[in-house]
């Protein structure tokens, strides 16, 4: 286990890809296929007040050339995100490559659902859809360039700007799981409880059982005249 | 110092001039080299993910099934050219570090064995040594206003600012791992909990049911005598 944060720590210093120098070549991230009627969820546990950014980028599979074009207009993706009570947050149609956002009120468990609105049957015809995703939280949506101009900021107010928002994300974090842990702990309270209580009420029922048994039994006899 | 790793972004900041005016929002995203996904996999499906790796570069994907009647799953793990390099079955956690060649590298969770149970499985893919896309620090210096009057270098400074940053990288990654433990704690006493109810009711019903039998069947026995008698 020590070799794997060994890993990390060195993992987290090789932090953020070149932003702009990359942007016209495409990223290379996580992707996976999608056929059209499916629906990839994904799950975020998070505390409240936080906020969440997911970016994808869509590729059609072109059965003539047999590769995946680079993109495709008029093909969109339709993001539903659903709050931990369930609800609806967010439910919206974008294009062939979009950004949604959204920013929880409730902790928990917030469900991220995309599913393809592709209308004109003949584009998927057996093919499968790529779908690039990253999901971004907390901390990592804030654009620090952006910070930097809007606030006229110098490198090192920057920095620490940045290390100020990371510990402020981490004590969410922190708060939330203390949260949890009460609730965890009250369920199993509550079941210690309940199995206690429903040993002790099953032996008395029997024993009760038994007895009304036995005496209606008796007086059933007796009335037939057998004993 | 990286020689090779801080020019190659230069010049390549240089040949992607225009871009670079561009807010990030319009010109595309790059995403992070850690990530993390929580996923529900339906009975009887397998869903798998592919990431694009450069060659020479680490490849660690670490998985918990947090969810779903037995917390286990299948995963398989597939080289660009199709080969496997790792399938393990009816897991409940694993870690897994490659050493990669260029390509697409797939892993998939398998949960066909299971015929009514859904599963949650929480995956982390942790990428190191990805090449010309790594830069020691972010190059914020062209978005900030003004200098700074100090008595310290500067350098020395940002040092330790970015050996902070790391160690909170390194805190939020034991928060998420926490996390995800948690979670499967829970879920499972949450079931727990189910259960217990559930067959305490079942138990009660069926107590109930088997006295009243017992009477009825006793009645019935000495009912009949007494017909054949008269």
């Amino acid at each position: 286990m020590a070799g794997v944060w060994a890993r990390r720590l060195r993992a987290a210093m090789w932090h953020r890809a070149l932003l702009l120098a990359l942007a016209g070549f495409g990223f290379q991230g996580l992707y996976f296929h999608i056929g059209e009627t499916e629906k990839r969820c994904f799950i975020e546990e998070i505390p409240d007040e936080t906020m969440v950014i997911g970016n994808y980028r869509t590729q059609l599979w072109d059965k003539q050339t047999e590769t995946f074009l680079p993109s495709t207009p008029g093909l969109g993706m339709h993001v539903e995100v659903k709050d931990p009570d369930g609800k609806v947050v967010l439910s919206r149609q974008y294009g062939s490559e979009g950004r949604f956002t959204f920013t929880s009120h409730t902790p928990g468990d917030h469900q991220i659902c995309l599913h393809s609105n592709s209308t004109r049957m003949t584009i998927f015809a057996g093919g499968k859809l790529r779908v690039h995703l990253d999901i971004q939280v907390g901390e990592h949506t804030n654009n620090y360039p952006e910070i930097a101009a809007k606030d006229k900021l110098t490198e090192l107010q920057l920095r620490a700007r940045q290390l100020l928002d990371q510990v402020e994300q981490i004590q969410k974090e922190q708060n939330y799981q203390r949260y949890r842990e009460e609730r965890f702990r009250m369920t199993s309270e509550s079941t210690n409880q309940r199995v206690l209580w429903w040993s002790i009420a099953q032996t008395v029922i029997l024993i009760l059982t038994g007895i009304w048994q036995m005496r209606h039994l008796k007086s059933f006899f007796e009335a037939k005249k057998l004993v | 110092m990286d020689e090779p790793g801080v020019w190659i972004p230069f010049s390549l900041l240089l040949a992607a001039g225009p871009l670079a005016l561009l807010p990030p929002a319009v010109s595309g995203f790059s995403p992070s080299l850690d990530s993390d996904f929580t996923i529900t996999l339906p009975a009887g499906l397998k869903e798998c993910f592919y990431q694009p790796m450069p060659l020479k570069a680490t490849l660690e994907i670490e998985y918990q099934v947090l969810d779903g009647a037995g917390l286990d799953i299948d995963f398989h793990l597939a080289s660009p050219e199709g080969k496997t390099i790792v399938f393990e079955q009816r897991k409940s956690d694993g870690v897994h570090s490659v050493e990669t060649e260029a390509g697409d590298y797939m892993f998939c969770f398998d949960n066909t064995f299971s015929t009514i149970s859904e599963k949650v499985i929480f995956f982390e893919l942790i990428l190191d040594n990805m090449g010309e896309q790594e830069q020691e620090q972010e190059d914020w210096k062209k978005y900030v206003t003004g200098t700074d009057m100090l008595d310290m270098k500067l350098e020395d400074i940002l040092e330790s600012i970015n050996s902070i940053k790391s160690r909170l990288s390194k805190s939020g990654h034991i928060q998420t791992m926490l996390r995800a433990f948690e979670a499967r704690d829970r879920n499972i006493q949450e079931s727990n909990f189910d259960r217990v109810n559930f067959w305490s009711m079942v138990n009660l019903g069926v107590m109930v049911v088997v006295s009243a039998i017992q009477v009825y069947m006793l009645k019935s026995l000495f009912e009949d005598k007494r017909k054949n008698r008269t």
